[in-house]
């Protein structure tokens, strides 16, 4: 990975450049960042804090600490004011304040009319700089995080969930390997104590870059440098990660719950990220097998388009959380990277099937790789469909301050700049070094998941049947392949959990 | 108020350069609407945003139109048979014309509407978007094995969502409240007809021909392009389009006369949920009623009301509560929405809301809280125009209620005029206790 470019801004040099200061050098590890980016005649500032701490700052016992301390800052009152005169305030002005916490990366969002921005900025300020650790407020977004973990996560929302058990799987005993929520027994036990604690020790100068942009006025710049420098100098090391871990031919999990349709989620580690050159040659390779909800995508051609059955099948590169939403998300950068197929939730009957088929289609694409026409009209994709990326002021602001994590300049532009260059061999060569279809973790939530698991062990062959009596020969031949594909399912890689069980303790449970 | 919508304006107007200067519409853009002999209406707004041209297609069929017994779920249904291609055009085609472009570009079914959408770089592409669309328009060809094959997707679809209780409890509400509207089922309608929808080919064509025609489409496009080029594009591709003629009659829904209850039994562990539906007003940008109810829901239901403050904040008995008055072209439902941390609470949680809704009949709301809630519609429907898409897509909604691009400025207008008097009016009409129905939804059994 290249080197991080951190960059800084004093306040000195913001007060006479306010208009054309884009980014500043960073001097000290010990002090902010910032990202200003002025757009004259806009109406709209938006908001980006960046924070570089997550997940994986939760200390041993207390995982969960990081989303509860810093959802106490975006939905909990300040020191002047509580949270039900915040939104008092913040109602009239059509605003809120956001906040996405994962692994390596949290940030706290918001964007307001230049009408409000005073006003906004004033309380939000205070949100994140004195913000009040009110024991009700306490008390009421910690129930919420536990509601969200024990009910909703896993009762309510199949595909999130099967997406939650691969991480634990593909990261057991790695930091990463809890969920940003925590567990039920580490979350129970937190005081507002743990809350001040980690505010203190994490929310300081050099963990932060404060992302603007919008058509703000001349001197904000400097007023908001003023006001975060207040904050404690200091910086979080970034935590060495120990060595991902390969999985050992199919290490498989299946969460049995009563459901008729599965979800599945399956991946494995990759050394790779938008930081390394090769990225851009097996983005084009990921895109062709599964852009995220796009006809483009091959799986989506095989499993939906030709077979009807399921509404989508997709493949990332790397870390993507978007679910209906089509384009990725920002400010969820991480060190360690991994490639992952979703397999949208369909029928039980046709479980083993799609597990064969996206597996199958995975081994043609690393043996085979991507065919020559289909490399070049992918490629044309990308460059057109990347110029959608940054429509908003967020997604601008947000795709930049990402571009700094991974070493560019301007990722996207780079991004232009690179794609003409990528040969067919290159995309090939990338598939080979990174991606493989023998070691992946795979997730499944289903029902009777020991009769899938007998079916997957023993490779029982799983016909397809369609409510169409005339399906084209051609994938009539095709599904005698993959209804007999051969997987190498080892009995004792295959841990069937009661779906209930999930998310008391940290890891996968034992049952 | 009169200061706050003058600042309001000027700087929302520094949005785009081609503003209505002399207006005080809260759309701020200029647009023009042409409609050619075969009825198709066209909505232009050439904006200076460089590059990016939002092409939306909205055909005025949802699942309001799915008005024989066994159909729900169609218009959802043929929305994905749109993406089929034409003879000159098949899908595989199609689908490498927009994956070549990099376009991103899907449908969505609504109660009222279909909306097909391209979203492109480049005004040079725009012709061949124009081409192509109204080629798959007019042209749309698909065989019944096609269709047979296409079907299930949409069971896949239903069990994307399987696992989600809100859906269920919208469900039930609906099928519980109406009695004959085609609002009674849901945009994804009932399993069972889902599952018989690989055996309607014949049905699909009649949909097609009653609804994909020229004089129940819109066409909205927003962005960088020349309107006269536009036209000319449209006019080539798009004239040979036959006029349908058919004119959809809905089952007028007869009067609730008696309070309505029902409670779903949810399989596995989930937060209970409470939702109180009362019959409401159709759209319009004719009548207040609707706009007053729009205000009334923030009133009282928004994140700094009392109401929500006291249950969700204070007494934290709630993860949420909302109301929803949907905008339908037909009568609908005026919802409140609550999710309950305990299932011991939802009969308080229910009767703190009727409590609210009998407090609002008898006193105003204040005029300053009033104030606040026009305050933050207008800000969240600027918001919403920050990009080209997100003005197409904002229009897009207006525009399928009453095919006027204009209907979006006289609605908030009468938010303007709305007095604390007509909300309390409009209490006193709609929240009586035979309009109402109650459906909550729990969980305990778990597995």
């Amino acid at each position: 990975m290249r080197k991080h470019v951190k960059l800084v801004l004093t306040g000195a040099i913001v007060l006479g450049l306010a208009f054309t200061i884009v980014s500043c050098r960073k001097i000290s590890p010990n002090k902010f960042s910032s990202e200003f980016l002025y757009r004259e005649g806009n109406p709209l500032v938006g908001f980006r804090i960046l924070l570089n701490v997550g997940s994986v700052n939760d200390p041993a016992g207390k995982e969960g600490l990081c989303t509860l301390a810093l959802s106490i800052l975006a939905n909990g009152g300040s020191q002047s004011l509580t949270f039900k005169e915040i939104q008092k305030k913040f109602y009239p002005m059509a605003t809120s304040v956001g906040l996405s916490v994962e692994k390596e990366m949290s940030v706290f969002t918001g964007t307001v009319h230049v009408d409000n921005l005073e006003k906004y900025y004033a309380i939000f300020k205070d949100m994140l700089l004195a913000p009040g650790f009110r024991e009700d407020d306490f008390k009421r977004i910690k129930t919420n995080q536990l509601n969200f973990l024990e009910k909703t996560l896993v009762s309510n929302m199949d595909e999130q969930f099967g997406k939650e058990i691969l991480n634990l799987l593909m990261y057991e005993g790695h930091p990463y390997g809890h969920h940003e929520a925590g567990t039920l027994e580490t979350l129970k036990a937190l005081t507002v104590d743990d809350v001040k604690a980690f505010y203190t020790e994490h929310f300081i100068q050099g963990n932060i870059t404060i992302g603007v942009i919008g058509g703000y006025p001349w001197d904000f710049p400097s007023r908001i440098i003023k006001d975060f420098s207040a904050l404690s100098e200091g910086h979080t090391p970034q935590l060495s990660l120990p060595e991902q871990r390969m999985p050992e031919g199919l290490e498989i999990v299946i969460a049995d719950k009563g459901t008729p349709a599965t979800a599945m989620s399956m991946g494995f580690p990759v050394s790779i990220s938008k930081a390394d050159d090769d990225y851009f040659a097996l983005w084009i390779a990921v895109s062709h097998f599964g852009e995220h909800r796009q006809s483009l995508s091959l799986l989506f051609q095989k499993i939906r388009e030709e077979r009807g059955q399921n509404y989508g099948d997709y493949a990332y590169a790397d870390h993507f959380i978007q679910g209906r939403r089509k384009f990725p998300a920002q400010n969820y950068c991480r060190q360690q990277q991994y490639f992952s197929i979703w397999i949208r939730p369909l029928a039980n009957s046709n479980r083993h099937f799609a597990l064969r088929q996206a597996l199958l289609e995975l081994k043609k694409l690393v043996e085979e790789g991507i065919p020559e026409e289909r490399f070049e009209i992918t490629r044309t994709y990308l460059l057109n469909y990347t110029r959608l990326y940054a429509q908003t002021l967020s997604e601008i602001l947000g795709w930049k301050m990402d571009s700094r994590y991974y070493g560019h300049k301007d990722f996207l532009a780079e991004f232009q700049k690179r794609l003409p260059q990528i040969m067919h061999d290159d995309v090939n060569r990338a598939i080979k070094k990174y991606l493989n279809f023998e070691n992946l973790y795979i997730a499944l939530i289903t029902q009777d998941a020991e009769s899938f698991k007998d079916a997957l062990v023993n490779n029982t062959p799983s016909p397809i049947t369609y409510a169409n009596p005339k399906m084209p020969e051609e994938i009539l031949e095709e599904d005698k392949i993959y209804q007999v594909f051969p997987l190498d399912v080892k009995p004792e890689n295959v841990r069937v959990v009661q779906a209930i069980s999930f998310f008391q303790k940290e890891g996968v449970p034992k049952k | 108020m009169k200061r706050f919508i003058s600042t309001f304006l000027s700087l929302i107007l520094l949005f785009c350069l081609t503003p209505l200067l002399q207006s005080s519409d809260i759309f701020p853009y200029d647009y023009k609407v042409e409609v050619l002999e075969n009825g198709l209406k066209i909505v232009s707004i050439p904006l200076d945003n460089p590059h990016i041209i939002s092409h939306y297609v909205i055909v005025r069929s949802g699942s309001r139109n799915e008005i024989e017994p066994g159909k729900s779920g169609f218009a959802h249904f043929f929305e994905h048979m749109m993406f089929k291609g034409t003879k000159d055009m098949p899908r595989e085609v199609y689908d490498d014309f927009l994956t070549e472009l990099g376009a991103g570009t899907n449908g969505y079914t609504t109660d009222d509407y279909t909306c097909y959408f391209v979203v492109l770089a480049g005004r040079e592409n725009l012709e061949k978007v124009i081409k192509a669309e109204a080629d798959r328009f007019i042209n749309l060809y698909y065989d019944e094995e096609m269709l047979k094959t296409e079907a299930p997707v949409i069971e896949g679809e239903y069990y994307a969502s399987v696992s989600n209780p809100g859906r269920r409890l919208f469900e039930v509400l609906r099928d519980t409240a109406f009695m004959k509207h085609s609002y009674k089922h849901t945009t994804l309608g009932y399993l069972q007809d889902i599952l018989d929808m690989p055996n309607q080919f014949e049905y699909s064509q009649l949909f097609k021909k009653r609804f994909y025609a020229p004089d129940n489409t819109i066409l909205l496009v927003a962005g960088d392009f020349d309107h006269d080029q536009l036209m000319e594009y449209v006019k080539k591709y798009y004239s040979g389009w036959e006029k349908s003629n058919y004119t959809l009659v809905t089952p007028e829904e007869p009067p609730q006369t008696k309070a309505k209850r029902a409670h779903y039994e949810w399989p596995s562990k989930t937060l209970p949920r409470l939702v109180i539906g009362f019959h409401g007003p159709a759209f319009s940008d004719e009548k207040i009623d609707k706009a007053a109810l729009d205000l009334l829901a923030e009133t009282s239901f928004s994140r700094s009301s009392a109401l929500y403050q006291k249950l969700v904040i204070e007494e934290q008995k709630c993860l949420s509560l909302y109301a929803s008055f949907a905008d339908r072209r037909d009568p609908y439902l005026l919802t409140f929405n609550a999710v309950v941390k305990d299932e011991k609470d939802l009969p308080y949680v229910e009767q703190e809301i009727i409590k609210e809704l009998e407090r609002l009949k008898k006193e105003p709301v204040s005029e300053e809280f009033l104030a606040d809630i026009k305050s933050n519609m207008k800000y969240s429907f600027a918001s919403a125009l920050g990009t080209t898409d997100g003005i197409a897509s904002s229009l897009a909604h207006y525009i399928n209620l009453t095919a006027d691009p204009g209907t979006v400025n006289k609605l908030f207008d009468f938010f303007d005029k709305v007095s604390p008097a007509d909300i309390q009016k409009m209490c006193q009409k709609y929240f009586v206790k035979t309009n109402s129905t109650v459906v909550t939804l729990s969980g305990g059994k778990t597995k």
